[in-house]
């Protein structure tokens, strides 16, 4: 079986961002950028299942400007065999992404997607769900526990409130949470081999999807700045001030 | 700076390792002086230990400069590992370039993983800066040798199975009268001494080893007997990158600790990184960490195109040393009484960098090596 793996490059998750002072975004200029930690989960499951025998083959794939390769090249260091790239300069929304990873997954026809549950950087929440929905094939969001049985993949969801345990008919698409793994790092020997592995390159068009962007950003801006507290001196103090000046009790 | 995509991924490795899994302790292991086998394993297992061995011997095959950027890296996390990757490095590039065939497969892939500890037992109470006051001796024994003599202040002495000895195979050959030999330190007439309690980098055992009558096979001797203070020297162009990169990686550290810390801490009314006192001593401190790694990372690449190197390398190890010194001194002082305060980052950088001036050659030595090179060379080579 083989699994496929979405890669987004991101602002890396230690940087404070900034917001542009237009207002138009984020500013990524001399920003350091990474994989999405999400689907640093993703591609560490999915390198599980290829060392446990289930899996024979992890293709991860990235969609964006060229300097994605990056991020595809972290994956290959991680232990993928190979990787797609499919370029465009456009800024990259959920539906478009959706629909190239759905052609993507028509050629290389994987047993299991595994996606991160969101990206870091817009927090959409989208693609999983969207690309599932354009393949018609069964979803299971949010894993903390992945196992394959026959055919089917037995995942455990975090839910709000708990854990649920459900059963996907393969093909299907499965989205990480954080508890799922902790990603292993790159090893300097496989950095060395995965200079050496294929990294396959494409356009949007061959798949024959528009990548213009449909959705309009109004205006971004940075969130409040939080006040500083005030410190009490007894716990006397303390409830008195919970009650009067937050009002929380 | 100068760094290539694979760099660049070799660096993400050694960074995210010593932020997550090395960082973390370093406190600790100061405190308890304690051998971190645990980090050293893993280490291993991400290829940390003999990053030049080349990819047909099991390595991963990575070049000078890639060892640098590692070095740097461990260090920023904690400077006691980054050590024990340094020291493997030059055993390793030893046995790489000295070894027969039977010797590399019989040490460098338990090395590479960490089974296997290793000593570079070069210093003697009578051999310090000076090799030549060198007394162990190795002296014929049927088809063997037979070992007598000590060392001092040996990195892994009171841990290591395996010891690189520095000896004298001829009394009367000065430099050329010296061989290595690779001996099993657990076998009978090798004693250790007590682990030595250090000023700094206290997570590295360091101890001395005495040899009476240790008997060894012909195949202990590495390299051509006569040939073994070159055979030392050889490597110790790139032992002086790996410590230069240390002392960066202790000076980044600090940067980084004394610029977060001058942003927090609070004094008439403003945050202490608003007064130009304290932001000249950070200007200073970004400004000489960048420049040693651009000597180290010049140095590196001498190596890596097979240039000489030996003037660069010495002068990058002297001044990345006295930079790590100097700026973390001056951490401590932006840190002001925090910063001589036990458990704060600063005060152990500032002990940990004080041994980068004296070990791997002091910096006298290194004055009189750039002098050497220059008066043979002359100004421009
Ligand atoms: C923590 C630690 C770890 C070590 N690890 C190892 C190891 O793993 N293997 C190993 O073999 N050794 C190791 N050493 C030993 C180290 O390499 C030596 O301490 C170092 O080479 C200096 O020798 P010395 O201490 O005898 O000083 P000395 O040579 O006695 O020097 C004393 C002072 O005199 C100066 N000096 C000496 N000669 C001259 C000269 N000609 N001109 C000007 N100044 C001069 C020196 O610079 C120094 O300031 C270690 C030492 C320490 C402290």
């Amino acid at each position: 079986m083989k699994v496929l793996v979405p890669v987004k490059r991101v602002v890396d998750h230690n940087v404070k961002i900034r917001v542009k002072s237009d207002g138009s975004g984020v500013d990524v200029a001399n920003v350091k950028m990474s994989m999405n930690p999400f689907d640093e989960i993703s591609v560490e499951e999915a390198l599980r299942l290829k060392e446990a025998g289930v899996a024979s083959e992890v293709i991860v794939v990235s969609i964006g400007p060229a300097k994605v390769e990056d991020v595809l090249r972290t994956a290959l260091a991680m232990g993928a065999d190979r990787a797609i790239l499919v370029e465009t300069e456009d800024k990259t929304e959920p539906l478009a992404v959706a629909k190239i990873l759905k052609g993507v997954a028509e050629a290389e026809r994987p047993g299991l997607i595994i996606a991160g549950k969101q990206a870091i950087d817009d927090d959409s929440n989208q693609t999983g769900q969207m690309l599932s929905a354009l393949l018609g094939w069964p979803q299971a969001t949010f894993a903390s526990k992945l196992e394959i049985a026959e055919g089917a993949a037995i995942v455990t969801r975090e839910v709000d409130g708990g854990l649920q345990v459900i059963g996907v008919t393969l093909p299907a698409v499965v989205t990480t949470d954080l508890r799922l793994n902790s990603p292993r790092y790159a090893s300097l020997p496989n950095i060395m081999k995965a200079k050496k592995k294929p990294l396959e390159r494409k356009t949007p068009a061959d798949f024959g999807v528009d990548t213009t962007p449909r959705l309009k950003v109004l205006k971004t801006e940075e969130p409040e700045v939080r006040k500083a507290g005030i410190k009490v001196k007894s716990v006397a103090e303390l409830v008195e001030k919970l009650k009067t000046h937050a009002g929380l009790i | 700076m100068f760094l290539s995509d694979i760099h660049e991924q070799v660096r993400e490795t050694a960074r995210q390792f010593a932020d997550e899994v090395i960082r973390p302790v370093a406190v600790e292991l100061d405190e308890q002086e304690r051998f971190p086998a645990e980090i050293y394993k893993e280490m291993g297992a991400l290829g940390l230990f003999g990053i030049g061995v080349p990819e047909e011997m099991g390595g991963p095959g990575l070049d000078t400069l890639a060892y640098s950027v590692v070095m740097e890296e461990l260090s920023r996390g904690y400077a006691s590992v980054a050590d024990q990757c340094g020291l493997v490095e030059l055993i390793t590039t030893l046995l790489v370039r000295h070894g027969t065939q039977e010797q590399r497969t019989r040490f460098l892939s338990t090395i590479m993983t960490a089974e296997t500890r290793v000593a570079y037992c070069l210093t003697e109470p009578e051999a310090g800066s000076d090799l030549s006051g060198l007394r162990t001796f190795a002296e014929r024994n049927g088809t063997g040798w037979k070992l007598n003599g000590g060392k001092i202040w040996i990195h892994n002495a009171p841990v290591a199975d395996v010891g690189f000895v520095l000896a004298r195979t001829d009394k009367n050959a000065g430099h050329r009268g010296m061989s290595i030999f690779i001996v099993d330190l657990n076998q009978k007439g090798v004693e250790r001494g007590p682990k030595e309690h250090k000023m700094g980098q206290r997570a590295s055992q360091v101890g001395a080893l005495t040899f009476t009558d240790v008997v060894l096979p012909a195949d202990a001797l590495l390299g051509e007997e006569g040939r073994g203070f070159h055979m030392m020297m050889s490597v110790l162009d790139k032992g002086r990158v790996g410590i230069a990169s240390l002392a960066v990686g202790i000076g980044q550290a600090g940067l980084e600790a004394a610029l977060d810390y001058a942003q927090q801490r609070r004094q008439f009314g403003n945050a202490i990184v608003e007064f130009q006192g304290v932001q000249w001593l950070l200007a200073e401190m970004a400004r000489d960490v960048e420049a040693a790694r651009l000597l180290v990372r010049s140095a590196a690449m001498k190596i890596d195109r097979g240039d000489e190197a030996t003037k660069a390398c010495s002068m990058a190890k002297w001044f990345a040393s006295d930079m790590a010194v100097a700026r973390t001194a001056d951490a401590v002082q932006v840190f002001g009484g925090s910063g001589y305060i036990r458990g704060f980052e600063v005060e152990r950088l500032y002990r940990d960098a004080k041994i980068t001036q004296i070990y791997e050659g002091t910096n006298q030595i290194q004055r009189m090596i750039v002098a050497r090179q220059l008066i043979k060379q002359g100004a421009r080579g």
